[in-house]
């Protein structure tokens, strides 16, 4: 079995013996970061001519993401510390990094990423936004509901992730401390698993979204809310695979399909649809579309244009 | 639909190739896309189109579109129209 990254209170973080420290913080934190840990902030990816023998990133998924990287190919042997800042990438329960690159994603799988430690610090998540709130519960939600319907999860990450699913039906789409262990469950599902189409429109559209609509607040985390829906629902049209397992784990389909409506984007789904429709093919080769719970084909970018007409009237009461 | 236009199809679908690339002796070896991610995906294919679950190993050791119809056969997919 991989091992798991060590689980660290605040505490116990400001007290390890880590040696020589390189600390980086995302922005939005960065203040709040600089008074509470014991270290001096540098900016990321440097190192100031020193080796660390650790280094303590906080941030979202990418900034850590690209901490991984740069470990590996500049401190190698340094403990990674990770510090979500915000819930729903998951990216310290992994040894993926995401990078962006050139506008595209380009996905790297190796066991030196998996951090040393993460450390549970839910303080930093309170004050996001309402609307970066909610894509962050999205990208938790793809993460799990993509890895039960892998094809490649096994019966015990399928019995993980239902159970999963059930208690992330009870959350609310908001600020919750409890939000940040149920996204690094549902990282560590899909790292031992894959995800599929949602990921694949989300990896592949980001870049030229960022590109052709610089003002459109784009993200990971927003295209994984937006999509899920549309995608859960041709899951559910095309393959009896939804049905069944959803039976076999006792799982409410109902009830997940309800969250996946309010978590839906009809603003953002009508900007990114002419994307969806120009890229499509490079959706298809994209490599978690080609590993998630369907055959996605070229005949279904038709349900994604026709979804667009037949959502208004199945979305829940505003949120 | 024979079996062998849904076959075609499913080809075609899964490994991203245009209807002139397909030809139903088409080897592995012809077919870049038929690679660890084609394995999944036309593991998955075939279980939407003739509700036919390969094992690992049986998905891994296909090495030809005559392997997946050999193996379909055995499960009662009827070819020969």
């Amino acid at each position: 079995m991989p091992r798991e990254p060590l689980v660290w209170t605040l505490d116990q973080l400001t007290q390890a013996p880590l040696g020589a420290v390189q600390a980086w913080a995302t922005p939005s934190v960065y203040s709040r970061v600089e008074s509470v840990l014991p270290y001096r902030l540098t900016p990321p990816f440097t190192s100031g001519g020193v080796v660390p023998e650790s280094v303590v990133v906080v941030g979202g998924g990418a900034l850590i993401d690209e901490a991984k990287v740069w470990v590996r190919d500049n401190a190698p042997g340094a403990r990674l510390i990770a510090v979500p800042s915000i819930w729903g990438s998951g990216a310290e329960a992994t040894p993926i990094a995401v990078l962006n690159r050139h506008g595209r994603k380009q996905i790297t799988v190796d066991d030196a990423f998996l951090p040393y430690a993460r450390v549970l610090w839910p303080e930093l998540g309170a004050t996001v936004p309402a609307s970066r709130a909610l894509h962050a519960c999205g990208d938790c939600w793809a993460h799990a509901l993509e890895a039960f319907l892998s094809p490649l999860a096994s019966e015990a990450i399928r019995a993980e992730m239902a159970l999963l699913l059930g208690e992330l039906s009870a959350m609310p789409l908001s600020y919750d401390a409890r939000w940040f262990d149920l996204s690094y469950r549902a990282g560590a599902g899909q790292a031992r698993a894959s995800v599929g189409l949602t990921h694949g429109i989300a990896h592949t559209l980001e870049g030229a979204l960022h590109e052709q609509q610089p003002d459109g607040n784009w993200s990971h985390a927003r295209l994984c809310a937006t999509f899920l829906w549309p995608v859960m629902e041709l899951t559910r049209s095309t393959s009896d695979k939804w049905q069944t397992l959803t039976r076999r784990y006792d799982l409410d389909g109902d009830a997940v399909m309800s969250v996946l409506r309010r978590l839906f984007d009809p603003h953002a789904y009508h900007r990114a649809l002419p994307i969806l429709a120009s890229m499509w093919p490079d959706v298809l080769r994209d490599p978690c579309t080609r590993t998630g719970g369907i055959l996605a084909r070229q005949s279904h970018l038709r349900h994604f244009e026709q979804f667009e007409q037949a959502a208004p009237a199945q979305m829940e009461p505003q949120r | 639909m024979s079996n062998r236009e849904k076959l075609r199809g499913l080809m075609v679908e899964v490994f991203l190739l245009t209807d002139e690339e397909f030809r139903f002796d088409l080897t592995r070896a012809e077919i870049d896309t038929w690679d660890s991610l084609g394995i999944v995906s036309l593991a998955v294919g075939i279980e939407e189109t003739f509700a036919y679950h390969l094992t690992p190993d049986e998905a891994t050791r296909l090495g030809s579109v005559q392997d997946v119809m050999t193996v379909l056969a055995t499960r009662g997919v009827d070819f020969a129209a």
